[in-house]
């Protein structure tokens, strides 16, 4: 049962890992990821449209988009650019923001943290290309940073044998 | 960082008491006992070495959180696990992960098209 240890381990490790390979040269991915018509074209999850206000892939730079959800409501999300090594690397800093590209706290939860450090590299394989990507939220106060570890906590060590039996429970409902 | 609004109201909510009551490693330890079902206060308190008031007052704390429930059936209204707020707290970065994911779904097959394209403009050529 591989979504058994799943939740557990990415809630203590706090980081989402994704590794995926995609039937395309690396520079044509990469540029899927950097070129602002492409990034519309994919970003965003199935029935949502997304429309690039801003696409300046250098350090310090971002990219600032409007997402549009399939019952008409609209939400904003910014990456601001910390390291781009093409056709490699691609390190951002991902949080929600207004329409004009101001932090708004996590539309989840005010205690959630707020940003994601994303670090992204692009490996060639053959004519595919294996892409990495690991997630991990940063900038937290110390107030989301404690109630996330509590959460942490309670899922690793406090239901200890239990865990196995809570995850089946979870899975059921 | 996108969530579904719809539900993001009532978790905000729910997640700070599901945080609140997930502080206290005996409460941690109950919802433990709970998951594999339901049973009386007096079966929780057993491995405790704590009074039933003390583990009551936990139970309350679990149940404002709307982690259990107690029966009304019984007299001894047995307390079982109602686990949708921890599933909600446990799922927060389920949810960014799957946006990625979906998102990554809609590179694929995008990339995909723009391969065919290439091969098909390169036939003409």
């Amino acid at each position: 049962m591989p979504a058994k240890s799943n939740a557990a381990a990415k809630s203590s490790d706090r980081e989402i890992v994704i590794t995926r390979v995609f039937d395309a040269p690396r520079e044509m991915v990469w540029k899927a990821f950097t070129e602002r018509e492409q990034m519309a074209k994919w970003w965003g999850m199935k029935g949502m449209t997304t429309r690039v206000l801003e696409l300046d892939p250098r350090p310090g730079g971002t990219f600032l988009y409007v997402i549009r959800m399939p019952d008409g409501r609209e939400m904003c999300g910014k990456w601001v650019y910390r390291e781009i090594v093409a056709p490699e690397l691609l390190v951002v800093v991902h949080f929600s923001t207004d329409n004009t590209g101001e932090p708004i706290p996590h539309p989840y939860d005010p205690n959630l943290p707020p940003e994601m450090l994303t670090t992204t590299r692009f490996i060639e394989n053959g004519k595919r290309t294996t892409m990495e990507l690991r997630s991990v939220p940063i900038n937290e106060t110390a107030a989301q940073r404690a109630a996330f570890n509590k959460l942490a906590d309670a899922m690793e060590e406090g239901f200890n044998n239990s865990l196995d039996l809570l995850d089946d429970y979870l899975a059921t409902i | 960082m996108v969530q579904q609004q719809t539900t993001s109201q009532i978790s905000a909510d729910r997640l700070s008491a599901t945080f609140a009551a997930l502080s206290d490693p005996t409460r941690r330890a109950i919802l433990g006992r709970l998951a594999s079902g339901e049973s009386s206060v007096t079966e929780l308190a057993a491995p405790f070495e704590m009074s039933l008031p003390a583990i009551s007052k936990h139970l309350k704390v679990l149940q404002r959180a709307g982690l259990i429930e107690r029966g009304r059936e019984a007299q001894w209204r047995p307390c079982r696990l109602a686990a949708a707020p921890l599933k909600d707290a446990s799922d927060w970065l389920e949810h960014y992960r799957r946006f990625w994911e979906e998102s990554l779904d809609r590179l694929e097959e995008y990339l995909r098209e723009l391969q065919k394209k290439e091969k098909k403009n390169a036939r003409k050529k």
